[in-house]
């Protein structure tokens, strides 16, 4: 069952590579999409009850447990959405001559394999395959960032591949000596694997594994997009397709930040407490928060405004996972699945305004409300969701990691951060709301009727808006389940 | 008598890659590129047949096999034919003067030194000297990126970190195990594929492989 995962995302590519017509192709995306889902939630299903799924064949390679699971769930979710809204997308693109029909081909077939690597990242026990996979993550969007294939596309795709692959690289080192405090304690069938490695931690050599934990974390951090490390992502961001932009958001980012919490288990099992790995974290989740905060005051084009706030995010993940303590590692999770679907639905709405307005410069933007009633509401609430207002989603999450903070008495941290989130929230209503007010000018009314344009995406945001609204007040039984199973895992208690 | 072979060879990839520091021609970065990973195709081999009389493994000399083919061969006879067809008028690349730029490298080998000095436990397996030699390479590979302008400058810069991190596993661990290899080689074919049709990309938009006008992109 679980090997579908990673079969029907080649069976999708070669029927992309042999069905010429743009329906197909429309067809196979979405249905492709689907299926994964539907696989995902019977697998989810499984782990729930049985814990982690692993198979013999292949080298015992194919490993799922509730970690893995449930940012797995978020990637076939969004990828799923991504999908359906980018059959309106590229028609409305092809239509207004931004892009050539042909080249529908080849976004879906690079948007299958991106999907298919972040499939393969978090199925695999081995660090070494999860290194291989997070890398190959880069190169398979490289080309979905410079899509558009102009000097500001080729900037950002450049700019991309070059940071994070050598950040990568940089984490590459960090497995190596990962796999060097190992030496002599694990048998050479389990080399790099993490249960072993998990299992074995407290024998593994401390030093040489807080050395490679520092090296992880800056390598790691690069692709999820931690300051300092994070320059690459607000251009990839601004500048690729919208639906892309919503995956690379909602998704990419968890995926490296999963290699960081593998990592973060391991090594805390291995100090006896998190004081080592929690300041580095705390530290460098801090900085991004505050690096955000900055640039968000600033910003002048709300694509790039987006991609600061998913650095905040990740910041705000990071210093969950920093303190270490149940609610806290409880709060972190629910954060990832929270920042996932609003930022996703955030982007996508963006790609409507986009498509609308053809501009990303905030200041020629007026009265969205009035040309685009549907996006523009999403976009206005979800606006309020991202800076963490009640009652969506993204308030819960971050009241329990503020609530934990504070259960450390680290006073200074919690204040800290307080003050920073009040700064974003200030930042996106000083900069972004006046979008929304004022009347569209009469020429541009005349050039944008109001009217949606992509009606099934629209619809696909009313969905998100749905969850992302009822995520803040109920929390589904499932996942609630889920994520305590994903706690457990990290903090060594089941 | 190995063991003093191994040593010598780590200390030669480590000279390359000065080497490589030096050169101001695009088309010598491509041979010192191919001179350094042969140099690791010899220490891999010699690792491999080792491992082959002492425990009959063979996943060490088909890694050997791989990079003559991918790394001697064929990467570099790419590199060659996207630089035959980006040629730039000024083909000399360099920011601050050659002295300076491998003196910064000797400091960078006696910053890995101290780093590795202060770990217990990191001379397992081979001796600790193989380990500077080779993180030393990383870090090299690291700093040629930044001190180049020139797209191809910065893929090769690239490699060599790739180069670095490969003798790292060999020396330090016995190697990884071979799927990962495996796994490593193909990412790495695939990112000089990529990067060298961005550089096309970038050459006909820009009319030049300078990274220095990518810049429009900021805040």
């Amino acid at each position: 069952m679980g090997f579908l995962l990673l079969v029907i995302p080649i069976i999708a590519l070669l029927l992309l590579f042999i069905l010429k017509p743009k329906r197909l192709q429309h067809l196979v995306s979405v249905s492709s999409a689907v299926l994964l889902l539907i696989i995902a939630a019977i697998l989810t299903h499984n782990v729930i009850l049985y814990g982690a799924i692993a198979y013999s064949w292949l080298g015992g390679f194919f490993y799922l447990d509730a970690l893995s699971m449930m940012i797995l769930d978020i990637v076939l979710t969004i990828g799923l959405m991504a999908a359906i809204f980018s059959i309106g997308y590229l028609e409305e693109e092809v239509r207004q001559d931004k892009l050539p029909a042909p080249k529908i081909r080849l976004y879906y077939m690079l948007m299958v394999t991106f999907i298919f690597t972040m499939i393969l990242a978090l199925t695999v026990k081995n660090m070494g395959l999860m290194w291989i996979a997070i890398e190959a993550t880069t190169l398979a969007s490289a080309f979905l960032v410079g899509f558009y294939n102009n000097r500001y596309a080729l900037e950002a795709a450049w700019k991309y591949v070059i940071i994070c692959s050598v950040g990568i690289a940089v984490a590459l080192l960090g497995i190596i000596l990962l796999h060097l405090s190992s030496a002599g304690i694990l048998e050479s069938g389990s080399f790099l694997d993490w249960t072993a490695l998990y299992a074995n931690a407290a024998s593994l050599k401390s030093s040489v594994l807080r050395l490679a934990f520092i090296f992880i974390l800056v390598g790691f951090g690069t692709k999820a997009g931690l300051a300092p490390m994070h320059t690459w992502l607000p251009d990839a961001h601004s500048q690729a397709p919208s639906p892309i932009s919503a995956m690379l958001s909602g998704v990419l980012l968890n995926s490296a930040m999963y290699g960081i919490i593998r990592t973060t288990a391991i090594v805390n099992h291995n100090q006896g407490s998190s004081s080592f790995t929690g300041r580095l974290l705390i530290a460098i989740g801090i900085l991004s928060i505050a690096t955000a905060a900055i640039f968000i005051l600033t910003q002048k084009d709300y694509k790039r405004l987006l991609a600061y706030s998913s650095i905040e995010h990740m910041g705000i993940i990071a210093v969950a996972i920093g303190i270490f303590t149940p609610l806290s590692i409880f709060g972190g999770l629910l954060h990832m699945i929270n920042h996932s679907l609003t930022k996703s639905m955030l982007f996508l709405s963006a790609g409507n305004i986009m498509q609308k307005y053809d501009t990303k410069q905030i200041f020629k933007i007026k009265g969205i409300l009035k040309t685009l009633p549907v996006s523009g509401t999403v976009f206005l609430l979800g606006l309020f969701a991202i800076a963490g207002t009640p009652p969506f989603n993204v308030f819960a999450s971050e009241f329990s990691i503020t609530a934990a903070i504070f259960n450390q008495s680290s006073l200074w941290v919690g204040m800290v951060f307080i003050l920073l989130l009040a700064a974003v929230f200030a930042g996106i209503a000083v900069t972004l709301f006046k979008m929304f007010y004022g009347e569209p000018d009469s020429t541009e009314a005349a050039a944008a009727k109001t009217g949606e344009i992509n009606i099934l995406g629209t619809i696909c945001l009313v969905i998100l808006l749905a969850a992302v609204t009822v995520g803040g007040v109920y929390l589904p039984e499932t996942v609630r389940e889920l994520i305590i199973q994903a706690q457990g895992i990290i903090l060594g208690t089941i | 008598m190995s063991e003093n072979l191994s040593e010598t060879l780590s200390v030669l990839i480590l000279l390359s890659s000065f080497v490589l520091m030096a050169n101001k021609r695009i088309s010598s970065y491509i041979k010192s590129f191919r001179i350094q990973s042969m140099l690791i195709a010899l220490a891999a081999g010699v690792m491999g047949v080792r491992s082959l009389l002492d425990e009959g493994r063979w996943d060490i000399l088909i890694v050997c096999i791989l990079i003559v083919v991918l790394k001697v061969i064929y990467i570099p006879g790419l590199l060659n034919r996207t630089y035959a067809s980006v040629r730039y008028r000024v083909e000399k690349d360099f920011i601050l003067n050659i002295p300076i730029l491998v003196l910064v490298c000797c400091g960078l080998v006696v910053f890995s030194y101290f780093t590795l000095a202060s770990i217990d436990g990191s001379s397992q397996g081979m001796s600790n000297m193989q380990l500077v030699n080779s993180i030393s390479v990383i870090w090299i590979g690291l700093f040629f990126m930044i001190s180049r302008k020139k797209a191809l400058g910065q893929i090769i810069g690239f490699l060599v970190i790739e180069n670095g991190l490969y003798i790292t596993a060999m020396l330090a661990t016995q190697g990884m195990p071979f799927i990962v290899d495996l796994g490593i080689f193909i990412d790495l074919v695939t990112f000089v594929l990529i990067m060298g049709m961005l550089t096309f990309r970038i050459n006909d938009q820009f009319d030049s492989i300078d990274t220095d006008q990518l810049n429009n992109l900021k805040g």
